[in-house]
């Protein structure tokens, strides 16, 4: 149980600095445990628009160094929380 | 029609379906937003044209409706699933400030809901309707000559609902097939609609049990408001004062998971499997269980769904499961005729367990 609770720590730890980030980019007024790690990030999800995602992609080259490469592969990752978190945890670029 | 068949319409071209398990009502008057915003839990500020995800909950806050509010001059059309326009007025009745003036409206007996999903939806619609179409966004509606087309859909493709009057319905439905076929589409059925919704994370409140569960369970935070009071709110605040316990997280599975299976670690018990159905684009299995809030993640590999004495490894994995068709699909750029196959990356990127 060791290596599941070093990966759940881990990706808690991702988790909580991406929502304070989404809470910042976006001024959103929650809590940042209130911002559902599965919640859509555009339309009525949590409301971003295409630039509150042209400055999250900022934020996660600075922050966490991630590359998100071509529009594919953004398109494939600015989806949920939960899909940016799993970008960072795969790309192992976690301070 | 085969699942299969239809999945790969609604995955691949363009797939159509009679939406008889959705109400459509239009509130009427002067107060009419302000009813719907007493009934309904997020925040409504959209303004005329735009839709907005909301829900209706009980006293214990679960959701019992799942419902688009459409703001709409000085009217509210609502399209839901979970209740009836009956129970629905009952609800507005119960919970609305009764000098509100308002007039609710069933529009069921005078029109059809039909609905287009899929990466080339738009084309079908933009031939039938307009080309026009193809700018309208995601969450809202206008007016046509017999009805109203509302830009939505549960799936992750491309998705149109068009309440259409009755008297046009019939041939409405017949253009509509004849095109959809012209892209290798066809009818779907709820099922197919069900198991696409759920491979793109949709919620629904007729798939999978709710029972007892809030949406700070089933990860809705985002339809709930923080500004204002409306049924259920005590619920959810005292819920979230006791602190969540469990998260719904998605999974996949090689195959034997059903909805009712327990979810176990090497330790015990961890959660319950609340939907599980076979997906022909991961190939497995797809589904959702309720998680201990201290392992309620993607990617553990850990966990085993268990009933009697069979156990199937599951893991867990974010939502939407799928690289939908339709984010690669330009209209601009694109036709299903002269659709670009070099950019087909599988459906389902991840691996089963």
């Amino acid at each position: 149980m060791t290596e599941l609770s070093d990966y759940i720590a881990s990706r808690e730890a991702v988790l909580d600095r991406v929502r304070r980030l989404l809470r910042e980019t976006m001024k959103l007024r929650l809590e940042p445990e209130a911002i559902d790690p599965d919640a859509p990030l555009f339309g009525t999800g949590l409301g971003m628009d295409s630039v509150d995602a042209v400055e999250l992609v900022v934020q996660l080259v600075e922050m966490f160094g991630l590359r998100l490469g071509d529009s594919l592969f953004v398109s494939s990752k600015m989806r949920t929380v939960n899909t940016i978190v799993d970008a960072i945890m795969e790309l192992g670029d976690e301070p | 029609m085969s699942l299969e068949e239809e999945y790969t319409f609604v995955r691949h071209s363009a797939a159509l379906s009679r939406m008889e398990h959705v109400q459509c009502v239009r509130i009427e008057g002067e107060d009419a937003t302000e009813a719907v915003d007493a009934i309904c839990s997020g925040d409504l500020w959209v303004r005329d044209g735009r839709m907005r995800q909301t829900l209706i909950l009980d006293e214990r806050g679960q959701p019992i409706a799942d419902v688009y509010v459409c703001p709409d001059d000085d009217a509210c059309i609502l399209l839901f699933e979970g209740m009836t326009a009956s129970e629905l007025f009952e609800y507005i009745d119960r919970y609305a400030d009764p000098e509100l003036e308002i007039r609710p409206v069933d529009l069921r007996p005078t029109h059809e809901l039909i609905s287009l999903h899929g990466p080339y939806a738009w084309e079908v619609l933009s031939r039938w309707l307009t080309p026009d179409i193809i700018g309208l966004p995601y969450l809202s509606f206008y007016y046509f000559d017999h009805g109203i087309c509302f830009r939505a859909g549960k799936t992750g493709e491309y998705g149109y609902d068009l309440l259409v009057h009755r008297e046009h319905a019939g041939d409405a439905w017949q253009d509509l097939l004849g095109l959809v076929s012209a892209v290798r589409g066809g009818e779907v059925s709820l099922e197919t609609l069900d198991l696409c919704a759920l491979e793109n994370g949709f919620f629904s409140v007729r798939h999978g049990s709710v029972d007892g569960l809030t949406p700070l369970e089933l990860q809705l935070q985002w339809r709930v408001s923080a500004r204002k009071r409306f049924p259920g709110i005590e619920a959810i605040e005292e819920r979230r004062a006791e602190g969540v316990r469990r998260r719904l997280t998605h999974f996949v599975a090689r195959d034997g998971v059903r909805a009712g299976d327990e979810v176990c670690s090497a330790d015990g018990p961890v959660g319950r499997v609340g939907s599980a159905m076979l997906s022909p684009g991961v190939g497995g299995i797809v589904g959702t269980a309720l998680l201990d809030i201290s392992v309620a993640h993607p990617g553990i590999d850990a966990f085993f769904a268990s009933y009697s004495d069979t156990k199937r490894p599951i893991r867990t994995i974010s939502s939407p499961a799928l690289f939908n068709r339709s984010l690669l699909v330009d209209p601009h750029r694109h036709t299903y005729e002269t659709r670009d196959r070099s950019m087909d990356p599988p459906l389902w990127q991840g691996a089963l367990p």
